[in-house]
């Protein structure tokens, strides 16, 4: 490597950083580390600003507000159904986990441990689901699931304003993820266990449920809290399967829309609300951050 | 009559005892497959099938007769343009043509973000004091709701309201209102999607860095090798898979975009694909929807063929 | 009363056929170990005895019962196995009495038990202990406890100690044999390594591609192999086997022939014929006088001499005309023998078997007539 002169203080940083590689590695490290923690928390940041600031103050807003108005918080849940919408997010989140939950895990121990021709032809057909965007399935899904089909002389249930309206398109959305997940886990579970069951007293399916299951705890796990994460944050069948209001099981989606939509200038009121929206994530990703980590990451590895 | 009961079921029991390995395989995956044989697979194929037929604005039902591939004919040949809120694709106007917004929103944020992403990765693999707190915070912005995701940005960017926007429109950046301008908003949302895909990739990266074997490391360091040289010469080469599946999701994902733009600009700003298609629908134009939803599908799986390409170019060199 | 009976099974999968023909009775109390070369149906066999899979055709008898279809948890059997599977979430007294609480036994009748098993196989005051804190021999003693508590008619093993490092191995044999006699249960015992089974057994069932070779005593089927393949597999070092034919009044490897009357056996001049001599039962033509019946002297070159302590193995070279016929010796360390050198070796015609032309037996020893191969069952005397 030919040493280039440099003149001045430029030169003088340049050498000092060819000769110092490491510091000057662990500088770049933290630098890095330090703005992606900032840019990550800045609109947070706003958010919480902006809900304290008082009313009148909302149009000379600076950086840092001048006064706070923690009430506003108060404010929004009580003059406002925030807390159903939000509630009603969280108990189709949890009922779409425990479908998916269901219905996956015997996927997901097939896949992981029985063995069996066409899994790979199987598996690409769940992948081949999450790649198709809402749109192409929902009219005919919106169709099912509001009662405008006919099968075989009787109509389809109408779901529409229901949990299950949204329940069912979540599980779909959400079951390849859930059997990936799920799979990578069952198939960490050491050989030869159910055999051992099986000659020591149980049934097949005894062997499933008895020996395995239990020890496929922490996969359960981290596919609840990513199949949660999904289906709390989800926007499209959030928004078309129900008509908005919280008595016919509208979630958060719609909880902070119509603040958009309905309360237009209330901005403070705006960023109360979707900061108190989510709360329930926040306090989930805190808790359960290893578990997240965990599924991300088996998302990569199932390559 | 618990007795019976059993006797009724025993045989099916003791048929599933002795099952070859293949069959008790296929018994356990089949309620999965029916279930999304209904709530997944017949609904891509009666889209399709939708697709075909005509839009009927004034019966009960809002799909009518056949018509065979003429509404793609039109959606493409930009005929439908008129009727449709905007534009599926049109050169002359491009930031409101549906199919040229996706597409530069997807490439903007897809080359960024996986670059930022890799970053991110590095940086969160290494062992550091707090790395756990680290890795909450930065997990937030993917796992918020969509809807708050783009509220905090259609906050930040109100002319009224944010203090930057005025530094930024006299910078020449943006315009005085950014939320109203398609370019500027545009912009915008390649900068949420940016956001909060950063730290979906970086995790997906991070499985792919974690399972380089350590050795490797050590055996360049001894040769001699810079960290640049040790990333350049290891890393990559070594993430290639890992990073070619999280840019495939990646890709998927933000070329489905739609509720961002619902809850900042709005997708008369912004008319992304799917934007097009729900406002379609919304129309009461199912069948025009429907074409559109699988074009939409197509131009993802012709991506998806362009990176398939590349990757086994890549590999194979 | 723990007998098990085979009766012409068979297992087929698609494009394989692992087991065929397999007829096998295992009297009550008899150790036997099914053995052969890795994927010869050994562990299919034992599969279909423990019910894990079902046979395509044939029966399976236990304790005088038709078990063919039924599932391994009413079939009265335990099983030991290569990966030990030992419940990772239950502590060693829930593993081993899982099978006794599936059947919803007496707590006391349990724990007795219990008691009992691990009194036998000496793991004393480990109950509470779970699988990842034990070794791997505890482990693979819990395994043969859980066995043993059910008091089965059967025992199965699929290679319990192919895990364990060898000098584990060597221990655990000793005590799997002592508690099979101290026990008396049926065992079915299955391994690649022919050692084992020559020490373990009261009989071993040699099995290829899926077809028994021979079931007889350990020392029966080291002496009187019933095949070529049976020759090679028992016995450590391999016997020598070297094809030739009958030529008149001797059977002529090439490179040097053995003098035989083939009066009196099914052999005629011309036939091909395999012949089989054991390392140990080839010695220098000047011990010759130690052997009832040497042979004549064959000359060999020493091409490599290995030294295992209580042995030397000699690689021996005879050559003719370019072709070269390789032989392995194996003789008393003192011997005095040196590489690269020329020696005259005799074989013991006591000991040298022949096989025809499709490798099965004809005798086993070119001197004493009573010991012609004749119809050996393929199930020999238990």
């Amino acid at each position: 490597m030919s040493e280039q002169q440099y003149s001045g203080l430029t030169g003088r940083i340049v050498k000092y950083a060819i000769h110092n590689s490491t510091d000057v590695y662990r500088l770049g490290f933290w630098v890095g580390l330090v703005s992606f923690i900032m840019i990550t928390l800045f609109p947070f940041y706003w958010l919480l600003v902006l809900a304290v600031t008082p009313d009148n103050q909302l149009y000379q807003m600076g950086i840092v507000p001048d006064n706070f108005n923690v009430g506003v918080f108060l404010t929004v849940v009580q003059e406002y159904p925030l807390h159903h919408y939000i509630f009603n997010s969280i108990l189709i989140a949890t009922i779409t986990v425990i479908v998916c939950i269901t219905l996956g895990s015997l996927a997901g121990y097939a896949f992981g441990r029985v063995d069996f021709p066409g899994k790979g032809p199987l598996l690409l057909l769940l992948l081949v689901i999450s790649y198709f965007p809402g749109i192409a399935f929902l009219i005919p899904l919106f169709e099912l699931l509001t009662g405008s089909l006919s099968i075989l002389g009787t109509p389809t249930p109408d779901l529409y304003n229901t949990p299950w309206g949204m329940v069912f398109p979540f599980t779909m959305l959400s079951l390849p993820i859930t059997i990936f997940i799920l799979t990578t886990f069952y198939s960490q579970i050491p050989d030869g266990l159910e055999d051992a069951a099986r000659v020591e007293g149980t049934t097949r399916l005894g062997a499933l449920f008895r020996v395995i299951m239990p020890l496929s705890a922490p996969g359960v796990v981290t596919a609840a809290i990513i199949v949660f994460i999904g289906v709390y944050r989800e926007f499209f069948f959030s928004f078309i399967m129900t008509d908005g209001s919280p008595e016919n099981w509208a979630v958060l989606v719609y909880g902070i829309l119509n603040f958009q939509q309905q309360h237009t200038q209330m901005y403070n009121m705006m960023a109360a609300a979707s900061l108190i929206g989510i709360i329930p994530i926040a306090v989930l990703v805190i808790l359960a951050q290893e578990h997240i980590v965990r599924g991300l990451t088996a998302g990569g590895l199932k390559e | 009559m618990r007795q019976k009961v059993q006797q009724a079921v025993s045989p099916v029991f003791l048929k599933i005892e002795q099952l070859d390995e293949d069959k008790y395989g296929y018994l356990l995956v089949a309620p999965v497959f029916l279930v999304l044989g209904v709530l997944a697979f017949y609904p891509l194929v009666r889209t399709f099938y939708f697709s075909l037929q005509d839009d009927d604005l004034t019966g009960v039902h809002p799909i009518g007769e056949f018509v065979g591939i003429e509404n793609y004919v039109q959606i493409l040949s930009g005929d439908a343009n008129a009727i449709l809120t905007s534009p599926f694709f049109d050169l002359q106007a491009p930031f409101s043509s549906a199919l040229i917004v996706t597409l530069l929103i997807t490439g903007v944020s897809v080359a960024i973000g996986t670059i930022l992403g890799l970053g991110m990765a590095i940086i969160l693999n290494k062992e550091f004091k707090g790395r756990r707190y680290a890795r909450t915070i930065v997990i937030l912005p993917w796992s918020i709701p969509i809807v708050i995701q783009g509220m905090m940005f259609f906050l930040l960017f109100q002319p009224s309201l944010s203090p930057f926007v005025e530094p930024l429109a006299n910078l020449g950046i943006f315009s005085s209102n950014p939320l109203i301008s398609s370019q500027d908003s545009t912009i915008i949302i390649i900068l949420i999607d940016i956001w909060r895909k950063i730290p979906f990739i970086a995790l997906i990266i991070m499985a792919g860095i974690a399972s380089i074997d350590q050795n490797l490391y050590d055996v360049a360091e001894v040769a001699g090798a810079t960290k640049w040289q040790q990333f350049r010469l290891i890393t990559l080469p070594q993430i290639k898979p890992v990073l070619f599946i999280g840019m495939i999701f990646y890709t998927i994902s933000s070329m489905k975009i739609y509720g961002i733009v619902e809850a900042s600009a709005g997708c008369s700003t912004v008319p992304t694909l799917t934007c097009l298609v729900v406002q379609t629908f919304r129309q009461q134009r199912w069948a025009t929807a429907s074409a559109i939803a699988f074009l939409t599908a197509v131009v993802i799986g012709v991506i998806i063929m362009v990176y398939v390409v590349r990757f086994r170019e890549a590999d194979a060199s | 009363m723990g007998e098990v009976n085979l009766t012409d099974v068979r297992k087929e999968y698609e494009d394989v056929v692992a087991v065929e023909g397999m007829d096998l009775t295992i009297e009550d109390g008899e150790f036997v170990t099914l053995v052969g070369p890795s994927g010869c149906g050994k562990s299919t066999t034992l599969e279909t005895i423990s019910g894990l899979t079902t046979p395509t055709s044939g029966t399976i008898e236990i304790a005088g019962r038709d078990v063919t279809t039924k599932p391994p948890k009413d079939r009265n059997i335990a099983m030991v196995f290569q990966n030990i599977a030992l419940f990772p979430h239950m502590t060693v007294y829930e593993n081993i009495s899982f099978g006794l609480r599936l059947r919803n036994f007496d707590k006391e009748e349990i724990d007795r038990r219990v008691e009992n098993a691990v009194e036998i196989v000496q793991l004393e005051g480990m109950l509470d202990r779970s699988p990842d804190e034990l070794s791997g021999g505890q482990q693979q003693r819990v395994g043969i406890a859980r066995a043993i508590v059910r008091e089965p008619d059967v025992f199965l093993m699929d290679e319990p100690l192919a895990n364990l490092d060898a000098k584990l191995r060597v221990a655990m044999r000793t005590e799997i044999q002592r508690l099979q006699k101290e026990l008396g249960i049926t065992s079915v015992y299955v391994t690649h390594d022919q050692e084992e089974a020559m020490t373990m057994s009261d009989r071993i069932a040699i099995i290829n591609d899926g077809q028994l070779q021979q079931c007889s005593p350990p020392l029966e089927c080291y002496n009187r192999p019933v095949n070529t393949f049976v020759a090679q597999f028992i016995g450590s070092p391999s016997m020598n086997l070297f094809d030739g034919q009958v030529a008149g009044d001797a059977l002529d490897v090439g490179d040097f022939s053995v003098a035989y009357d083939t009066a009196g056996t099914p052999l005629v001049d011309g036939d091909r014929v395999t012949l089989g001599v054991r390392p140990e039962d080839i010695y220098l033509a000047s011990d010759a006088d130690d052997i009832a019946h040497p042979s004549t002297p064959v000359t060999v070159s020493v091409d490599v001499l290995e030294p295992v302590g209580d042995q030397t193995y000699a690689y021996l070279l005879a050559e003719t005309d370019g072709e070269t016929t390789e032989l392995l010796m194996s003789l008393d360390p003192d011997k005095e023998i040196n590489e690269d050198e020329t020696v005259e070796v005799v074989f013991s015609r006591d000991d040298v078997h022949v096989f025809d032309g499709a490798g099965d037996a004809v005798v086993h020893s070119l001197v004493d007539p009573s010991a012609a191969a004749d119809d050996v069952t393929i199930e020999g005397e238990a």
